[in-house]
């Protein structure tokens, strides 16, 4: 037997595929998520809470639209609202994910977390969202625009800078090395200085052992 | 390599510079989906599941009675 009677479905929506798609989506719900933070653990209060908002408000939900940008809407806005509330101030911070304990396999993986992530950090909020979003989401500029209530130009550009920027970073690399790096420049002139110690002697024993007292 | 992207690079002039950054956003981009598919891939926490059950719950409680 059917739980909710045909009469209330044209008023709410409660269509059973609804939670099931909604459960569907969580994982990209945590990626988004994830990127937009850079912390794991606010990631995930931050999908609970967009799961809990989306729920509230499936009746808004159009169904035949796309269900994943719809609920990405939802996150992108309850970030920028939690956002504003001092408490949620952490900055961007994919290096706190990687300290998260009990990673196991993961965290052996997140060890490895490429420059290229590492350098989000240096992008402004609306680039780094604007690259996930069409850069690893998959969304097309269209729906990426649709999500950051913003122009399909706006994307473009968006999108266009931060990877002109992320090219530049990891082109320069110094703003990597000073936050999590030896610096490159000083172990190289310790190497030289070594070399410049140990030079004399070894010539002196290329030229014989023997030195001239 | 998504497909939005894959449009962005191709479009690119093909010469030697070009290509050169091609080469590179196509690093870049891989560089994100992997970031992107490795939490995508991680098994959702038990929270989450405990969420979806709480809200069943408040709708049999708040809605509908179950028979």
């Amino acid at each position: 037997m059917p739980t909710s009677a045909p009469s209330a479905a044209t008023q709410k929506p409660e269509n059973p595929d609804f939670k099931s798609e909604l459960l569907g989506l969580v994982p990209f719900l945590r990626a988004f998520a994830r990127s937009l933070t850079g912390n794991q653990e606010a990631a995930d209060d931050l999908a609970q809470e967009t799961l809990v908002k989306a729920w509230q408000s499936r009746s808004s939900f159009i169904p035949g639209t796309n269900l994943k940008a719809w609920l990405f809407t939802i996150l992108r806005n309850q970030f920028y609202s939690d956002r504003r509330r001092a408490w949620r101030q952490a900055p961007w911070d994919q290096d706190a994910a990687e300290r998260i304990p009990g990673g196991g396999e993961d965290q052996v993986h997140s060890a490895e977390l490429s420059d290229t992530v590492r350098a989000l950090k240096h992008l402004s909020d609306e680039q780094r969202e604007a690259l996930i979003l069409v850069g690893a989401g998959g969304f097309s500029y269209e729906d990426a625009a649709a999500i950051c209530k913003c122009a399909v130009g706006t994307v473009k550009s968006r999108v266009a800078r931060a990877r002109k920027t992320l090219i530049e970073i990891l082109d320069g690399s110094d703003t990597l090395n000073d936050v999590s790096r030896p610096a490159g420049g000083d172990a190289a002139r310790e190497i030289m200085a070594q070399l410049d110690q140990l030079s004399p002697g070894r010539s002196d024993q290329v030229g014989g052992k023997k030195r001239l007292k | 390599m998504t497909q939005q992207w894959e449009m962005d690079v191709a479009e690119e002039k093909p010469s030697e510079k070009a290509r050169a950054i091609r080469a590179r956003q196509r690093a870049i981009g891989r560089e994100l989906r992997r970031m992107y598919d490795d939490v995508a891939q991680e098994q959702v926490p038990d929270d989450f599941m405990d969420l979806l059950r709480q809200i069943d719950e408040a709708e049999d409680k708040g809605g509908k009675k179950v028979s």
